[in-house]
């Protein structure tokens, strides 16, 4: 991890990297209001560094929208309120002179579906590097070899570089996007279902990925997988519907959460994935 | 009975195809077959000679290409700011409706009014005089409405996720716009323009008063007071003269090539306009 220079850091931000602050992550009574609905209400999550933390419950939970909240990004879809609070390294990132563009710099999101940008697989690789505009131009091909080797992509495509990054497959597209938000070189990762979209093999790459990754880097990974779940989080905490908004049903690490089920919100979900779809 | 309407309403609908393809083909008929003789190398690279009687058009070329040029650096700039503040800065549904009411708004304005518009302010209070400047503005103003509302189309049809992708990368909005937004709506803009611009080229009304004269003028020299010929000027006082058949033959000729011009840029925006559609559905 690059020493922090950001502005909104500053010695905070150096300091974090060492273990005297518990949580890099934290939110406060995190409600997301559409219309006059909540889609999330009061959520309280405290997420430790060099971890993977994992998100799950059923579909149209919230969690997506949960973690979306972690980097503002939640502010590109209109007509949602978010109240209460997020903490990253004890600064509220809701506050009026947060600077949003700089935080997302810090906490990259990979998203369900890749994303790449109709260029060249380099062009996609050092897209977020080139904009930000802080790494100087004959070091973007360090810059695309660092984060393609990261993203166990480079043997891969160290021969077609400059090839449509279109061509790939999408197994291998989400990796070219995750070796772009590892371009960035950011200290939180957030995975909205990386995997469901990806074969069986692509999935186990992507795997091996964020267990590495945790040695340098905190994880947040929203699945709907169980299984995955357990091989990959260190904690979970678990969010389901509850009086008609997404709500933190437990938290725990992942061990105890999901070897021991407690409460019946999360024994029906276990229960019903069970009958729906039985675990490898 | 229910299969006989459905018929005869097939059978309504196909007409109005025929009749739309059949005004088409009888316009290109009917210039094409007087405007053919009068075309000649010599007709698009000499000047005009004998009040329209003899001679070329070149001139009329020069300046058509001349108005529609400037009309094209002076609507693209304001149609990319217009689509922006649609697409990105207003994110109020109700806001961006009224801007695009504006638009169809300004749309509906008869090219005439812009005309005397352009004889008020740039003629008479910038005191330009005749000059292609005031022509090409005008004609600018005239198509803004059509490059905007294509450019918009676009930048609406672009898919969520590449903002959504460079904003979690950090990039600013300003970043986005130019990364992102601008470099994959440039096909919109040139659609927009083309289809703008075919017309631009076209239309007489605006630039009777204010840019365009008969005969006398070769390239401008100056802004002020240097007027410039073009092709549509050229038909409507050709056409009054039209009795004498040795006018009547440069008058066809001038309308067909005009038209030549207009279908050329609508037929380079076509191809375009169906890429931008293929894009939208693989994107």
């Amino acid at each position: 991890m690059a020493e922090s220079t950001d502005p909104f850091l500053g010695a905070k931000g150096v300091a974090s990297h060492s273990t005297d602050v518990r949580f890099v992550l934290e939110t406060r009574g995190l409600t997301v209001r559409a219309g006059g609905r909540d889609l999330l209400r009061a959520v309280n999550l405290s997420i430790a560094p060099q971890q993977v933390f994992g998100i799950i419950g059923p579909s149209g939970a919230g969690k997506s929208t949960l973690l979306k909240c972690l980097n503002r990004l939640i502010e590109l879809t209109p007509g949602l309120r978010v109240s209460g609070d997020v903490r990253f390294h004890q600064e509220s990132i809701y506050a009026a002179n947060m600077d949003v563009d700089s935080l997302r710099a810090r906490i990259g999101i990979l998203f369900q579906q890749p994303v790449v940008f109709p260029k060249s697989i380099l062009q996609n690789v050092i897209f977020g590097t080139r904009h930000l505009g802080k790494v100087p131009r004959k070091e973007w091909p360090d810059v695309a070899e660092r984060a393609l080797r990261e993203a166990a992509l480079w043997d891969e495509v160290k021969d077609r570089l400059r090839e449509s990054a279109l061509l790939l497959s999408v197994g291998q597209q989400q990796r070219l996007c995750l070796a772009r938000t590892l371009a960035v070189d950011p200290e939180v990762i957030l995975m909205d279902e990386p995997t469901s979209a990806l074969d069986p093999k692509s999935t186990e790459a992507i795997e091996e990925l964020i267990l590495q990754f945790k040695q340098r880097r905190t994880i947040v990974l929203v699945t709907h997988n169980l299984a995955q779940a357990r091989r990959v989080t260190d904690h979970v905490a678990c969010i389901a519907v509850h009086d008609g908004a997404g709500q933190l049903i437990d938290c725990a690490p992942g061990d105890e959460l999901l070897g021991d089920a407690q409460g019946d919100e999360v024994t029906a979900y276990f229960e019903s994935r069970k009958r729906s779809k039985p675990e490898p | 009975m229910r299969r006989f309407k459905h018929h005869v309403f097939r059978f309504a609908t196909g007409a109005c195809v025929v009749l739309a393809c059949g005004v088409l083909v009888l316009i290109v008929l009917a210039i094409a077959m007087r405007g053919l003789p009068a075309i000649s190398w010599q007709f698009f690279t000499e000047q005009i000679r004998l009040v329209g009687a003899d001679g070329g058009i070149f001139y009329n070329l020069v300046g058509t290409f001349i108005l529609i040029g400037t009309a094209f650096i002076v609507s693209a700039p304001i149609a990319v700011g217009l689509a922006l503040v649609h697409g990105v800065y207003l994110r109020e549904r109700r806001h961006r409706e009224r801007l695009t009411l504006l638009l169809y708004l300004l749309n509906g304005v008869p090219s005439i009014l812009f005309g005397l518009l352009g004889l008020i302010v740039f003629v008479k209070f910038f005191g330009l005089g005749k000059s292609w400047l005031s022509g090409g503005v005008l004609l600018g103003m005239l198509i803004l409405p059509t490059v905007t509302i294509a450019l918009i189309e676009r930048i609406a049809s672009l898919p969520g996720k590449y903002v959504e992708a460079a904003a979690g990368l950090g990039l600013t909005q300003s970043q986005i716009i130019w990364s992102v937004i601008l470099p994959q709506s440039l096909s919109g803009l040139v659609t927009g323009s083309l289809l703008g611009l075919a017309h631009a080229a076209g239309e007489t009304a605006p630039i009777m008063f204010t840019a365009t004269i008969f005969a006398g003028a070769t390239f401008p020299h100056a802004i002020k007071e240097s007027p410039v010929l073009s092709l549509p000027y050229h038909i409507f006082i050709l056409a009054q003269d039209s009795f004498d058949p040795a006018v009547g033959a440069k008058l066809w000729g001038t309308a067909l090539t005009l038209l030549g011009l207009v279908l050329l840029l609508s037929l380079v925006a076509l191809p375009l306009r169906l890429k931008i559609h293929e894009e939208a559905h693989h994107g």
